[in-house]
């Protein structure tokens, strides 16, 4: 198979992977939906860089309240893929690392940067 | 952008982008309804007004304080009989209502006497309540009564009182939420922070967002207090007004109503560094995890999974026996708040349910997201619906069953579509894993009701059978089963009391799982 060929499928399956957890995000989290961009960003960032960590098995901070918040919603999360995703089992941390990027990109256009909700940059509550 | 038109508002071309389709592949990106705006004239909208939205959802849910609206009687009209807010101080906010009767001399001369008279009233009339929230109205907002220096005046008089002003008149936002968002902002300003708290565990939340319709608070708290976790304030579902001045206490907010009562969680998160969770009540798999998380906060993992266990197992096969009977059911989930959300997928998911339709009244576009993200291809949402618009969806939808409140559930009968009272419910509470299954019950008691069948009968014109008995639900409900299927060892309808809030009340909670020893022993 050509390289452009194999490129084209890891870059299929990856493009179906995070179809489904973002399926499974949109259908059973709320973290993602706070009420404008500046809230979203830092949820975002907060939860799925600590499910990176998770998933790879690295140290996660917890230690401020703030971060325990994101701790428990992103090993809630971890838990979920896990057991939903059997596809995680087989992958690298590498490779996990790159496909939580990606989705984190797709969150982030989803909720924030596409999103047609007119109130995300209201500046006041 | 799947907008959706529908045929009696195509005289009204703004209403368009207010009703959207979720075709196959659409996301937030494509398919999100306008919303939280002003209503279009003329489409005759279904809301109601920002005085009703903090004084009826929010406000008086609080249960030990005298809630008095200064203006016309006729605002008081949403109180016992259409709210469902209970309390376990004989609710007492339920029964008695208070308004200072603003007639048209008021308005002339002004109404501040008058609002100073009732609340020393009302005050004297109730002497073991020392607190009070006074709401402003169309009525005296309009002539500027300063509720606020009336109420200093008072508690010269009267020190050991306190009372909140909420300046929240009905024209004051687009809708209920625009009072949701004055009232939550309000107190935060002027009320906590005022009492200082009595910590009595090493875990302490404050439980945001819920207003006990029918005990839904009492059972979250019975399951906090079972991890050990103090619940200093439940706003304000069966809320206490002091208890709701010490808020700053807590070392966290757990979020279930997010437009309702996400301004108070993040101006706390701002103010005193009190982080917010955000949570579902409802369904068992979410309600599982959402204990959980609250759990994992305080390092009570062990404690959560015990509950979650034992409530599953006791809990799961009645569950099971609904979902079986209702998979298939298509309902329209019209509730008008954040069921919209809490709901469309998990009955999908853990009842079988087709979600058809969802709409909110006063809803934001934040909410519709999280209604749209979660249901299925193919649904209907609409933001801000009129009657007419209503009757056009379900004549085209065909739901076997709607959720929503009263006004719409006496229309959708005329047209026979079975009802559920989504706001007040019918038999709840329905949060908590019994009161899901209690929630399957009422869903399946709808569907399957025969009195479909003999509401289809125009006696006037129809012969009516004489041979034939009347049909049972299960008579109709099981036919699609097969015996196997139909009679699983186990499993069963609903067996639990008609009264699953009240024997909680008074309950004793072991006092050792409020310690932390970890911690101590360091």
């Amino acid at each position: 198979m050509s390289d452009e060929k194999v490129n084209m499928q890891i870059q299929s399956t990856q493009s179906a992977r995070i179809m489904q957890m973002e399926d499974y995000i949109m259908k059973h989290c709320l973290w993602q939906f706070h009420s404008r961009s500046w809230d979203r960003e830092r949820q975002n960032e907060g939860v799925l860089s600590k499910t990176k960590q998770l998933l790879c098995d690295e140290e996660v901070a917890k230690e401020t309240p703030e971060d325990r918040c994101y701790w428990v919603d992103a090993l809630s999360l971890t838990e979920a893929f896990r057991a939903r995703f059997s596809w995680f089992a087989e992958m690298d941390k590498e490779s996990i690392k790159v496909l939580i990027e990606k989705l984190k990109e797709r969150i982030d256009y989803v909720t924030i940067s596409g999103s047609l909700n007119k109130e995300l940059t209201v500046a006041r509550y | 952008m799947p907008h959706h038109e529908f045929e009696c508002s195509s005289c009204i071309p703004e209403r368009k982008s207010h009703a959207v389709v979720k075709g196959e592949g659409e996301d937030l990106t494509s398919c999100l309804p306008e919303g939280h705006l002003l209503t279009i004239p003329g489409t005759i909208s279904e809301r109601g007004c920002a005085y009703c939205g903090a004084k009826h959802v929010i406000g008086t849910p609080m249960k030990d304080a005298i809630h008095m609206s200064h203006g016309p009687v006729g605002c008081t009209y949403d109180t016992w009989h259409t709210k469902r807010y209970i309390s376990d101080n004989d609710n007492f906010q339920l029964k008695y209502t208070y308004a200072t009767d603003m007639k048209e001399s008021h308005v002339v001369f002004g109404g501040g006497d008058l609002l100073k008279k009732n609340i020393i009233e009302a005050f004297k009339a109730h002497p073991t309540i020392n607190r009070m929230t006074v709401y402003q109205t169309c009525a005296s907002a309009l002539i500027g009564d300063d509720m606020e220096a009336i109420a200093r005046d008072v508690l010269k008089e009267m020190p050991d009182k306190d009372i909140f002003v909420c300046n929240s008149p009905g024209f004051a936002g687009p809708s209920q939420s625009g009072g949701h968002h004055k009232i939550n902002i309000a107190w935060i300003h002027e009320k906590v922070g005022t009492v200082e708290p009595k910590i009595t565990s090493d875990y302490v939340i404050n439980y945001v967002g819920d207003y006990n319709i029918q005990g839904d608070c009492e059972i979250m708290c019975d399951y906090f207090k079972r991890m050990g976790i103090q619940v200093l304030s439940s706003f304000t579902g069966n809320g206490s007004y002091d208890e709701l001045r010490s808020m700053h206490g807590a070392h966290l907010n757990v979020l279930e109503c997010a437009r309702s009562a996400e301004y108070i969680c993040n101006e706390l998160r701002v103010k005193y560094g009190i982080p917010r969770l955000d949570i579902d009540g409802f369904g068992f798999e979410p309600l599982s995890d959402s204990l959980m998380k609250v759990a994992r906060f305080f390092g009570l993992e062990d404690r959560a999974q015990a509950i979650i266990d034992e409530e599953t197992a006791r809990w799961k096969p009645e569950l099971d026996w609904y979902k079986k009977r209702l998979t298939g059911v298509k309902v329209c989930l019209w509730p008008g708040g954040s069921k919209l959300w809490h709901w469309a997928n998990v009955i999908h998911e853990e009842m079988g349910v087709e979600v058809v339709s969802l709409y909110t009244k006063f809803g934001h576009q934040g909410d519709m997201e999280k209604g749209v993200a979660r249901a299925q291809p193919g649904t209907l949402a609409i933001d801000d619906p009129n009657e007419l618009e209503g009757i056009e969806a379900m004549d085209k939808l065909k739901p076997d069953v709607i959720f929503t409140g009263m006004r719409p559930g006496e229309v959708a009968k005329k047209r026979r579509v079975q009802y559920l009272n989504a706001h007040a419910y019918h038999n709840g509470p329905y949060k908590g894993y019994e009161g899901w299954v209690r929630f399957a019950r009422d869903i399946y008691n709808a569907a399957f009701s025969p009195i479909h069948q003999l509401s289809g009968i125009d006696i006037s014109r129809d012969p009516i059978a004489t041979d034939k008995g009347f049909m049972t639900r299960k008579m109709i409900s099981d036919v699609k089963l097969i015996p196997e299927e139909a009679n699983v060892e186990g499993e069963r309808p609903y067996t639990g009391d008609f009264d699953c809030v009240t024997k909680l009340r008074g309950k004793v909670y072991d006092p050792e799982l409020s310690r932390n020893h970890e911690q101590a022993a360091v």
